[in-house]
Order: C-alpha cells, then structure tokens, then sequence
C-alpha cells in the first residue's frame, strides 16, 4: 500500500492524541465556561483570508472590529493552507495546544468532535441567524452544535450560452440522459461539450452520487452508503461521457489556470461560484457579454455539493469566553460578507442587507447556489471522514483514467471505508 | 625574410585548420541546455511583469503587453516578504554550518576512531536514511513541544509551549542530516592512514588532525553538504509551517503560499514573491559558482 504522508499523520495523530489528552492546559474538554468576561490572548488559526487582499480583510477590518467590540481580546493569527491545516491541527492536538479559534472544511467537523478537539457550541447560535437547514448539517455532530458557517463553495455546472446557441439548444439538461446527449452534440470543433475532471474528482464524484440519489454514509456515520447501485452509477457517468468522447481526462486544468469553459475548449464543466471571481480578474468580456450561464446538475434529484469552512471552538481554550466571542464574530454577518465577496464564494446565511444582495445580484453563480440551497448536500458525515476522504480520489482514478470497473473501484473504497470507521 | 616565411607558413596552417565538428556539436548542445535551464526563470520574471487577464489569455506573447512592475509593490504589500528572507537566510546559514561541522566531525570519527560499537552507530545512522520524513514530523514536533525548561514547560515538559514558535524549534530538529555523516565518513575513510599517523608522530592531537590535516583533504564533501543542505533549509516547508505561528518566525516558502487558495492563485504575484525568494540563491550561486562547480566535478571524479 501507498505510504501517504497525511494517512501517517492522520494515523499518528489520532494515537498520540488519545495518549496526551492530558497534556496541555488545564482547562476542561467542553471548552470550558463560556460566560464569562472576554479577554485575554486568542489564536486563530485559518485556511482562508489568504491572497493579498485577504490579510487585510481580517486583521483590519474583521479583527478590527472585533477589537472595538471586545477590547480585552488580542488575536493572533495563524495562516495555513487547505493542504496542510490538518497536519496542522494534528500536531496541535497531538502536542496539547490547540488554536483557541479554528476554521476548517466541510466534513471535518464530526471528526475533530469525535476527538473531543472542539467545544460544543449553544444551540442558539444556530437561531442567530437566518441559517438554511441544510447549511448547518456539516456544522453539528451527533445533533450537537459544534461550529458555524462562514463560507460555502458549491459545485455547479457552468456552460457556454453561445454554444449552446449554436447547437441549437434551448434548456439546460435535466438529467444525465439529457446530458449526455448535449454533451455529444457540444463536442465538435476540437471542443469537449463536458469537463467534470478540473474539479477536484472526488468532490464531482460526490456531486454525481447525490444528484443519482445516493448518499455517503448512514445518519449516525457508522454504515457506508455509497457502495450501493447509485455510487457505482455516479462513477459510471465518467467512463460513460469517456466513452461517447465528450469528456476528457486529459485536457482538465488546474486550479487558477484558465478553465476550459473560459477558453471556449469546453462547452460545460463543473466549477465552483469562484469561477466568477476568477472570470472578473481573467476575461470579463466573458460576464459583460452574459456568456456563461450556470445550473444545478440533477438526475433523480438536484444536487449542488456544499463545501466551505467553518469556525470552530478549541475545547481546550484557557480564555473559552473570548474564544467563544471570536467564533461568533467571524459567523456574524458583517464578517462573512467580506470572507465572501474576497474569495467569491456563498456567504452562510442569507440575511446580510443590502450589501448582501447587491453582491449576491452581481455574482450570479452565488445568487444561483443561494437559491439552490435547498439542494444542497455536503461530503462527510463520518467521525473517520478525514481518513475516508484522501482515499476517494487515489481509489476512483483507475477507474476513470484505467480499465478497472467502476463496480471494482466502489466496492474496494467501500471496503477501505468500512475498515476506517471501524477503527474509530 | 625568414620572418616572411614564418607568416606565411602561420597563415598556411591557420587555413587549413580543420573544423572540429565535436567541438561545434557540444557547444550547440550546452548552448540548448542552457536555454532550457534559463526558459522557466524568464518565464517566471515575465510572468511576474504581466496582469491576470494577460496571463490567462491563450493569445498573449512571451513579453508583456503592459510591464506591471507594481505586482512587486502588491506582493510585498500582501506579506512581510523581507522578514519571511532573512528569516530563511538565517535558519539555511546555521543549518549549513552546524551540518558541516557536527556531521563532518562525526564522520571523523566513525571513520578514523576505532571504539566499541561505532559500528552499530553507523548502522544506526545508515538506518535513519531509509526513515520517512513525513513519519518522523510528529516525533520531531512532540520533542519540541515538550521541550524541558522552556517556553513555559517545567522539568517534565508539561505547562508551556516549549520550544515552538521559537528560533530554536527552527534550527534543532533537522540541523544535523544522517545523509551528510555517511557522505563525511565515506570521504574519510578514503584518506591514506600515512597522513594521519604522520601527524600523530608530529604530536599533533585528535582534534588537531581531524581539523588541520584530515578535514582539507575533503574540501569536495564540505562543498556538497554545504550546498544541498543551504538548498533543502531554504526550500523547507512543511516544518516552518508546524511549529510557528507569528509571522515575525515564518519563512519564505510559507509566505509563498499565500497567492495559492482552494479557489485559485494569483500567479502575477506568486511569481513576482518567487523571484524575489529566488534572488538571494542565485545571488549566491553567483558569489561562490567557482567554489561549487569545483566541488561537484572533484565529487564527480572521485
């Protein structure tokens, strides 16, 4: 087996954690009270608020007012990146020093929270605010608050309107018998008519398996799901749109690299509500011109997976009170307008005022995962998700890229996860 | 007229001088490695100079239509990338000097001093080669952590920081590389024993031999250790990221990392904080290049 530097981590890290839980502070696992004064030095550590924009978004403005609020709290920061933020915490938690204040992805919650790393947070924090029901599921752990949503970033399909035109095209498919056909008929002129794979795969695997009506895990998170007709179904889809030679591994592009929709190489693909962003700083022309359109993908249902990152409490906190403070002040809504409009991703809530919708109205990738949250489903569900999930991708790829079935490839990920929540 | 026959025979031989066909063929081949090697830098430097709508056009030409020589100024401005330097520079510079002395000295001495179990030492160090890195982060970060009488911590480790987030948890761990003793013992082992008891009869001291006689005559190992361990330090990552949290301790490479997000990167700038990371390198290169070639071609021929 592939020795994988963050499966070693992950591994070391969840047995050194439990051996050291006594480590460290001495405040208590739940985080400790809460109700007091707020003061004292806080970190928050944070994979987002990056670029050169994002720093001064934070410490000025969202810090900033933070401070004004709470001038006993100082707040130290701690960038990281999405790559290494759980080799991050890992070694934090392993070492007894967690972050006082720590946002981290979708799906990470239930694991941090089975590891009694994070402090469970008072359920009226989940009626603060106008929050979608769907939005705070990846927040809670067996039923209990434990973090709230800053960002989300949906997967949506976006498509060229002009050929869409051309091909004489008129509604968007409404499932995959549809799309498969559009996707033919699109691929001409050395264009591809799908790109699912400049996504990240297992998060388009992922979006396939809900939109097919198939689901990761059992309520609880102790029983894979996704090892049933609707997941092998949902990776089918590659091989199929493979086949029919409207989608094609090879010509997917990385991540900030003008996407194939963009160039006019592709006639559909699966982005992100970034993409927007991206699209105002590389060729605006493209969103003046109102050439790109988006929609949800649907087969038995629409589907638009939720990422994000969320805000979470350390349970080790010594200043839980102003920690707690902290957690609130970065869910609030004048702090994830900001965090929103820098990254070009959804805001968590949807009452943010008029500055809330004028952005919402101009990005219409975002105006368009707003509306669909409803639809929305987020990966995870598992407290052995952080391991489950660096396995997906390595798992499914030889399926896509090789000849091995999608059967084959669904059931040894099955297997994989099933022995994952087993050790838990 | 003797002198006349002279010239005239000088111009007979500088015309018949036949065209060495090798010689031509290896220039050109140099000539298209180095173009090679030289294509991602100016890649890089352009890049830096260009904006995101030029960069991500497909129709875009090798120089940039507007020099944006601001994307410096804005990268600068996203991060303290002077700090995040010399930071590098002065973790690299005692990386590199501990390795050489510490490793070079243990080199000595398990290839010139006979001692029981120097031996299994070796082994031991032969074995900590085969070690994962990623397997040994959490260990290395533990020690550190729980590090006695400092940062807070008490003689059992336990109430403070430790070393992270200190210039200690930077330099220690990692300081001294099994790979550069087994390079050093190897050299030393080479080194004719006529040398060494020549300087005993002479009176000359173990130290004394180790630094005055036996070290010189491996100038090549001191070279290449010292190159390849400047090289890894400055390009560290990971580690740097672990154990500090202020952004007065962090390095350039984590600095770096800040145009790179989930949901893209902002390759003007990237570029514009690589090329500023890359200069003291090169600037380094330049300074010592006679050193380092020699270093390689006299570690190539051994």
């Amino acid at each position: 087996m592939e020795l994988k530097r963050r499966s070693v981590l992950a591994a070391l890290g969840a047995g050194t954690a439990a051996a050291l839980t006594g480590c460290g502070s001495g405040a208590s696992a739940d985080g400790g009270s809460a109700d007091g004064p707020a003061k004292g030095e806080i970190t928050l550590l944070t994979p987002i608020y990056e670029k050169a924009d994002g720093k001064k978004l934070l410490e000025q403005d969202i810090i900033g007012g933070f401070h004004k609020k709470y001038p006993d709290v100082k707040v130290t920061v701690d960038y990281t990146t999405y790559t290494q933020l759980n080799e991050k915490i890992t070694t934090a938690m392993a070492g007894g020093l967690l972050p006082d204040v720590m946002m981290m992805g979708v799906g990470w919650i239930p694991p941090f929270a089975a590891k009694k790393a994070i402090a469970e947070l008072p359920e009226s924090l989940a009626a603060a605010h106008d929050y979608e029901k769907r939005v705070l599921e990846p927040s809670r752990y067996d039923g209990r608050l434990y973090a709230l949503p800053v960002v989300l970033d949906t997967r949506i399909v976006v498509y060229r309107k002009d050929h869409f035109a051309e091909a004489g095209i008129k509604k968007t498919p409404a499932n995959w018998t549809e799309l498969r056909a559009m996707a033919k008929q699109l691929t001409t002129k050395g264009r591809i008519g799908f790109d699912p794979f400049s996504a990240e795969l297992r998060q388009v695997w992922e979006t396939f398996l809900f939109a097919n009506g198939g689901s990761l895990f059992s309520d609880d998170g102790k029983k894979v799901l996704f090892n049933d007709t609707r997941g092998v179904e949902a990776l089918q889809f590659f091989k199929d749109l493979i086949a029919d030679g409207s989608a094609d591994y090879t010509k997917k592009t990385e991540l900030g690299a003008p996407t194939n929709v963009q160039t006019g190489k592709a006639s559909m693909m699966v982005t992100t509500s970034a993409l927007w962003k991206q699209l105002q700083d590389q060729k605006p022309e493209l969103l003046e011109g109102d050439t790109l359109g988006a929609f949800v993908l649907a087969n038995r249902r629409p589907a638009m997976l939720q990422g994000g990152t969320l805000v979470t409490q350390s349970a080790r906190s010594k200043h839980p009170a102003a920690a707690r403070a902290f957690v609130e002040y970065l869910a609030s809504p004048e702090s994830i307008l900001g965090a929103a409009k820098q990254r070009g991703s959804v805001p968590g809530m949807r009452d943010l005022g008029a500055a809330g919708t004028a952005y919402t109205k101009e990005n219409e990738f975002v105006d368009l995962s707003l509306k669909n949250l409803g639809n929305a489903c987020s990966e995870g569900g598992t407290a052995a998700w952080m391991e489950i999930r660096e396995k997906i991708k390595p798992t499914l790829e030889p399926a896509i890229v090789g000849g091995q079935s999608a059967a084959k490839a669904i059931a040894e990920l099955g297997k994989l996860a099933e022995a994952a929540i087993a050790r838990m | 007229m003797a002198t006349a026959e002279l010239n005239k025979g000088e111009l007979l031989r500088g015309t018949h001088k036949p065209v060495n066909w090798g010689r031509i063929a290896l220039y050109a081949v140099l000539t298209l490695v180095s173009l090679l090697m030289v294509v991602p830098f100016v890649w890089m430097i352009l890049t830096s100079l260009k904006t995101p709508a030029e960069i991500a056009s497909p129709d875009a030409g090798l120089l940039p239509a507007h020099w944006e020589f601001s994307n410096y100024v804005e990268a600068f401005k996203a991060a303290p990338f002077a700090t995040y330097a010399r930071n590098s520079f002065i973790i690299a510079m005692s990386h590199t000097l501990i390795n050489v002395v510490v490793a070079s000295m243990a080199g000595y001495a398990l290839a010139r001093i006979k001692f029981r179990g120097s031996d299994l030492i070796f082994y031991c160090f032969v074995g900590a080669l085969m070690i994962p890195t990623y397997t040994k982060v959490l260990p290395e970060f533990l020690i550190v952590r729980f590090m006695p009488l400092a940062g807070g911590n008490d003689l059992f480790g336990q109430g403070g920081s430790g070393w992270l987030d200190t210039w200690w948890a930077l330099i220690v761990p990692g300081a001294v590389t099994p790979f550069a003793v087994f390079l050093f013992r190897q050299f030393y082992l080479d080194l004719p024993v006529e040398l060494e008891e020549a300087a005993r009869l002479d009176g000359l001291g173990e130290f004394r031999i180790y630094a005055q006689i036996m070290t010189p005559q491996v100038k090549p190992a001191l070279t290449t250790v010292a190159l390849l361990t400047f090289e890894s330090s400055w390009n560290n990552f990971l580690w740097p990221l672990l154990v500090t949290h202020t952004d007065s301790l962090r390095v350039i490479q984590v600095g770096l990392s800040v145009f790179k997000t989930e949901n893209g990167t902002q390759w003007h700038y990237l570029m514009a904080g690589t090329t500023l990371a890359t200069l003291p390198m090169v600037v380094l290169f330049l300074i010592g290049q006679r050193y380092f070639v020699q270093g390689f071609a006299t570690a190539g021929l051994k």
